[in-house]
């Protein structure tokens, strides 16, 4: 199995995956932070590592299903631009490990982007010299973007090999974005059914709404949404996969 | 002819719908040898293959290679096989000599087959270019080498002449004649192309509309092969009507009268009449069905050999 993930990386050389996920997420970084700076300017008590968790978390749930969108598609495209898909499976690989080959590439990718996030927003913490460092948040911030991106990336993954028009793909990271941008929106009860809504819902802080000023608050980890999450993420990836693989060539 | 059987089939059937790619196939490819796998297109040979190949599921029947059941030997099977189906398989973005090394790791083969392999190919100048860059022909080159990688015991190729230069046709099939005695391979081959079949298989298996017609060894085929005898007459008509007046059954064909099943006797009794009435005979031949016609009795005509 582990040759089979190094075939990955090999494969995506010179796709520029890397360099695009960074410059993608350095627009959103570069979004967020000047929207908190606007905010601390207009009041100084948003100065704390609450408000970098929540706007990172909220912007996220635009960013980060476009973000898995690209990132699986381009993993996946090449094997139906050059017709390679029919040449792996006819080797003794299973389609099974070359399926999960991909996803674990392709969540690795997206984790490391995670984790450079989590790093520009400690680094932005510490510049704007906010108190204290909590350790505990940010586990549960890196916890919670990753599983919902897990979530997300095998839900993308399923179209991407599925169709091979892209477009498909990517429309739907797009769609994803919307509602995980307006997922605050939506009731509860329709927004737990929409799987980018999680970036928000799995975030460490929230930002309470009242009168005459709303204030961002600590949101426990929640066990219940994690494993929904997890749960969805499980179901995308076992139901892509055997599709996928039951798919005649 | 007397090697083990390699591959063999058994009611071997795909249906897309109600409608039957495949239609009860019984394959049997000998160890060693070249098998050409002949129809036109939309015959169903790329589906027969696939499924020796695990791409799609038979809808009925078996499928053994190496003495093994597909479904349940598939990695077995397939780590001995080398494939080439349809157009050649590639990434783009990567060298030649990038995606043998894919190849290769997946294979489990040793690094010096890279070299080797792509040199059977001619490929090795080119290896440190991008295969976006290649032409066609390099391109299906490149897919025979990934095929060629791990030196298979099995090596299927579906069209491996498609997409080549006239040279690079005769290079390929000759490359394809040499594998059984240099690797002790056995090569599957379908084509659409007689002539291809003819000049490098040794048996092969005509199939027509799913249904498998023909499967036996070229000799076996010609062999099936009716001969007709033709002559050439200063006066065909008259020699026709003298020879249909003494019970014969000359039909006329262009500038020839053609007769079936002549026995030698009766050809040189013919003859003699002929110069007896004054009518020389200028040519006399024995004409056996080429290939093609037989190929067209089989699959255009639905008649027999």
């Amino acid at each position: 199995m582990s040759s089979t993930i190094a075939l990955e990386y090999y494969k995506i050389r010179r796709k520029n995956i890397g360099l695009m996920l960074i410059l993608f997420l350095l627009v959103e970084m570069t979004w967020a932070f000047m929207a908190i700076s606007m905010s601390i300017a207009r009041n100084p008590d948003h100065a704390a590592w609450e408000a970098v968790l929540f706007n990172i978390s909220y912007m996220n749930g635009l960013f980060m299903p476009i973000v898995s969108a690209i990132v699986v598609s381009r993993i996946c495209d090449m094997e139906h631009k050059g017709a390679t898909w029919k040449m792996l499976a006819a080797t003794n690989v299973s389609r099974t490990q070359l399926y999960a080959a991909k996803y674990v590439c392709a969540n690795s990718l997206l984790l490391i982007g995670i984790l450079a996030q989590t790093a520009l927003m400690i680094g932005f913490g510490w510049l704007q010299k906010f108190p204290g460092m909590p350790f505990g948040q940010f586990m549960q911030f890196v916890a919670g973007t990753a599983a919902v991106t897990l979530a997300v990336a095998a839900l993308q993954q399923w179209v991407s090999m599925s169709v091979k028009n892209q477009a498909f793909a990517l429309c739907l990271g797009m769609i994803g974005g919307f509602f995980g941008l307006t997922a605050g929106l939506f009731p509860a009860s329709a927004r737990h059914l929409l799987i980018w809504s999680y970036y928000l819902d799995l975030s460490p802080t929230i930002y309470v709404y009242s009168e005459p000023v709303g204030a961002y608050a600590a949101q426990p980890f929640a066990f219940g949404k994690m494993t929904a999450v997890l749960m969805m993420a499980a179901l995308s990836y076992i139901a892509g996969n055997i599709h996928v693989n039951r798919k005649e060539i | 002819m007397s090697g083990s059987i390699m591959i063999q089939t058994d009611n071997l059937t795909k249906k897309f719908g109600a409608a039957a790619s495949v239609d009860r196939v019984a394959l049997q490819v000998r160890e060693g040898e070249i098998y050409g796998f002949l129809g036109p297109n939309g015959a169903g040979k790329t589906t027969t293959l696939k499924m020796l190949l695990g791409l799609i599921k038979p809808t009925e029947g078996t499928i053994r290679i190496f003495g093994k059941r597909l479904e349940e030997h598939r990695a077995y099977i397939l780590q001995r096989t080398g494939s080439l189906i349809e157009s050649p398989s590639y990434y783009g973005h990567l060298t030649g000599l990038e995606n043998m090394r894919i190849m290769q790791r997946l294979k489990n083969a040793p690094d010096r087959n890279i070299d080797e392999a792509l040199h059977i190919v001619r490929l090795e100048q080119h290896k440190h270019k991008k295969v976006d860059q290649y032409s066609l022909g390099m391109k299906q080159r490149l897919g025979i080498a990934m095929a060629l990688l791990s030196f298979p015991k099995l090596l299927i190729l579906d069209e491996p002449t498609n997409g080549l230069d006239p040279a690079g046709i005769g290079e390929i099939r000759e490359l394809i004649k040499s594998l059984p005695a240099r690797y002790g391979m056995t090569v599957m081959l379908s084509s659409h192309l007689l002539s291809e079949i003819e000049q490098i298989a040794d048996s092969a298996g005509i199939i027509h509309k799913g249904r498998l017609l023909f499967q036996g060894s070229l000799e076996s085929l010609w062999q099936k092969s009716k001969t007709t005898i033709q002559l050439k007459t200063e006066d065909n008509d008259a020699a026709e009507r003298l020879l249909l007046m003494k019970g014969y059954k000359p039909i006329q064909k262009g500038h020839r009268l053609q007769f079936e099943h002549l026995s030698d006797a009766e050809t040189a009794e013919i003859n003699r009449l002929l110069v007896s009435h004054h009518i020389p005979v200028t040519r006399i031949e024995e004409r056996k069905k080429s290939l093609e016609e037989m190929f067209l009795a089989l699959t255009g005509k639905g008649g027999s050999l």
